[in-house]
């Protein structure tokens, strides 16, 4: 509780986050005027030529529509497109940013468009991207949370002086470490089922529409779970180690048992220096699930893969990387001021 | 209760590490309420000699016995007679150490150092542990302190906090290993006042020290080590005014 206070204690932040802290309510501001300049689509249609202004009226009670007209907003930039197919065909698109109207037709704005056209997508789909972003998450921190648990046992038996013991743990770590997760997570989800003669879906209710989705989720999990133990293993593992000996001795000295010695004086010691790779290993587990779309989770990636595939366009996994990209630099920015917090007592 | 003759006691120590002998038939006798210092060039194996009674280092052959009883004896690196483990760790108990380098527990203000032992091993209550604590910090003279943590300390009171935090487990021989050898000058003698005061008490105490003051002025007994061997032993005037062993006499010279 107590580093809780001081993480939050603004007094104590450094020059360098004191500025990020500033500049992301500057950004957040900057958003808000944007939302407030945002034009609507009325401004917007308002602007197309009069060729198109009068197919529009042309054909406002036609039940045939050769003019294919779409429009996204997506609060601080919006995007409108005309399109017909045919000898004369018409392609203009808009690009609307505080205030102004932008044409679209080519250049760095027609890239623009393209961008925010699928952002658009990607958030409006039926499955979409905070949608995945969220499965993201959750796969993350729940295979982080049972990976680390099942870590410190790992690293106790690592160290520890019983050579069966220690064997199995070196030999976990040497596997889970030396093999693809992508192969990890396809002999969770399809090898094992087929060796112990079940599905994974079968293990939620078979009137559940979501259970081959769940059945995937726990098969992720579990497979992220094992990865990540292996990973945590090593560097719990380091973190005790790194713990003066004289530690031991004190401990010893008083009468402290092994086990006490390492749950009240060694393991405490060695939480302050586990976070910081611990948090690299989480921002390291949050890419690493995207590797989910080789098993139809609709995670960022999964979700960018389809409108790629329905769309033809490669350009939508840009926006898939800046989601990306947002994330990690929150849980970047976040982990970095913990990591600040704890030095403290150092 | 002390129908012992002798409250610890040491027969035929021997350590090596490899071939390299640390320790060469060390015996020693300490009675209760002894004050034995042992003095020696470094390098002499006072620490390993020390640290080998409360089982920080494992001694290759010899016997050592606690209140008269059996509590170890090895040859040639193998245990001889097996003692059971809970008993051989209760009757360690009766040792409380304080090191060079203090080794308080960082993640721990000075209250929670010294209760952490009661409670683990002792089972003291909370409450207990806690007035227990309070009034042995108040003994080393650091109750203002209580709620620090060890890095806000100075060397002296760290190693005072290590002295108390010994003492919690309410032993009844105390090692010292060159306590204040981490010391700068200025703070060595509030360490040092401590310890006299603990002497005083009755403390059995057996103290590796560079201080020959404090060894002159509250040893019963002077111990010389010199290469792994026990070479002189004695009172203080004895040991310091009359020496009798060569490498005695030329450590002694060198360091008054």
């Amino acid at each position: 509780m107590k580093i809780i206070k001081r993480i939050v204690d603004i007094k104590h932040w450094k020059r360098s986050s004191k500025i990020a802290a500033i500049v992301t309510m500057a950004a957040l501001a900057l958003i808000v005027v944007l939302t407030v300049l945002n034009l609507s689509k009325v401004d917007m249609m308002n602007h197309a030529s009069d060729q198109v202004k009068q197919m529009i009226v042309d054909e406002k009670d036609s039940t045939r529509k050769h003019l294919t007209i779409t429009y996204n907003d997506l609060g601080v930039i919006n995007y409108l497109s005309f399109t017909t197919t045919g000898a004369e065909a018409i392609k203009e698109s808009y690009v609307g940013f505080a205030g102004q109207i932008y044409n679209a037709n080519g250049g760095v704005a027609k890239f623009v468009s393209q961008m925010v056209n699928y952002t658009y997508r990607m958030l409006g789909c039926g499955e979409n991207v905070l949608h995945g972003a969220k499965l993201t998450l959750l796969l993350t921190t729940l295979s982080m949370a049972f990976g680390f648990v099942l870590s410190v046992f790992l690293a106790l038996g690592k160290i520890s002086k019983n050579k069966i013991i220690s064997a199995i743990s070196k030999g976990y770590i040497f596997f889970f470490r030396g093999t693809p997760l992508l192969i990890q997570l396809f002999v969770v989800y399809f090898s094992i089922p087929g060796i112990f003669g079940f599905s994974w879906r079968g293990l939620f209710d078979t009137g559940d529409p979501e259970a081959v989705y769940k059945g995937a989720f726990l098969a992720a999990l579990i497979a992220f779970s094992l990865n990540s133990a292996a990973y945590c293993a090593e560097i719990v593992r380091a973190a005790i180690q790194s713990i003066d000996k004289g530690q031991h001795e004190a401990a010893k000295a008083l009468g402290m048992s092994y086990g006490q010695t390492m749950g009240k004086i060694i393991i405490p010691q060695s939480i302050r220096r586990m976070i910081p790779p611990l948090c690299n290993e989480f921002v390291m587990m949050i890419k690493d699930v995207s590797l989910v779309f080789a098993i139809s989770l609709m995670d960022i990636t999964t979700i960018s893969k389809n409108i790629m595939t329905s769309e033809g366009n490669y350009l939508v996994f840009l926006p898939a990387l800046i989601i990306y990209l947002i994330i990690t630099a929150i849980f970047t920015f976040v982990f970095n001021k913990v990591e600040e917090r704890l030095s403290i007592y150092e | 209760m002390d129908d012992y003759k002798y409250i610890l006691k040491t027969e035929h120590i021997s350590k090596a590490f490899g071939t390299l002998e640390v320790l060469k038939d060390i015996n020693l006798e300490v009675e209760k309420g002894e004050v034995i210092c042992i003095i020696g060039p470094s390098g002499a194996g006072k620490s390993t000699y020390l640290r080998s009674l409360n089982q920080l280092e494992k001694i290759t052959s010899g016997k050592i016995f606690i209140k008269d009883e059996l509590f170890l004896h090895r040859e040639h690196n193998k245990t001889i007679e097996r003692i059971a483990a809970d008993k051989q760790k209760v009757m360690l108990l009766e040792i409380g150490m304080v090191f060079q380098r203090f080794n308080l527990f960082p993640h721990k203000t000075v209250l929670e150092n010294v209760m952490v032992a009661p409670i683990a091993v002792r089972k003291k209550s909370k409450e207990e542990a806690m007035k227990l604590a309070k009034g042995i910090i108040a003994r080393v003279g650091l109750t203002e302190k209580i709620d620090e943590y060890p890095s806000k300390l100075s060397g002296g009171q760290q190693q005072r906090v290590a002295i108390a935090r010994a003492l919690a487990m309410e032993p009844e021989i105390m090692l010292f290993d060159e306590p204040t050898s981490a010391l700068d000058p200025e703070l060595v003698g509030e360490v040092l006042s401590v310890m006299k005061d603990l002497a005083k008490q009755g403390m059995t105490m057996i103290c590796v020290t560079h201080e020959m003051g404090f060894a002159k002025e509250v040893a019963d007994r002077v111990v010389f080590m010199a290469d792994g061997m026990l070479l002189e032993e004695g009172t203080p005037t004895e040991v310091f005014e009359n020496p009798k062993n060569e490498k005695a006499i030329n450590f002694l010279k060198s360091v008054l």
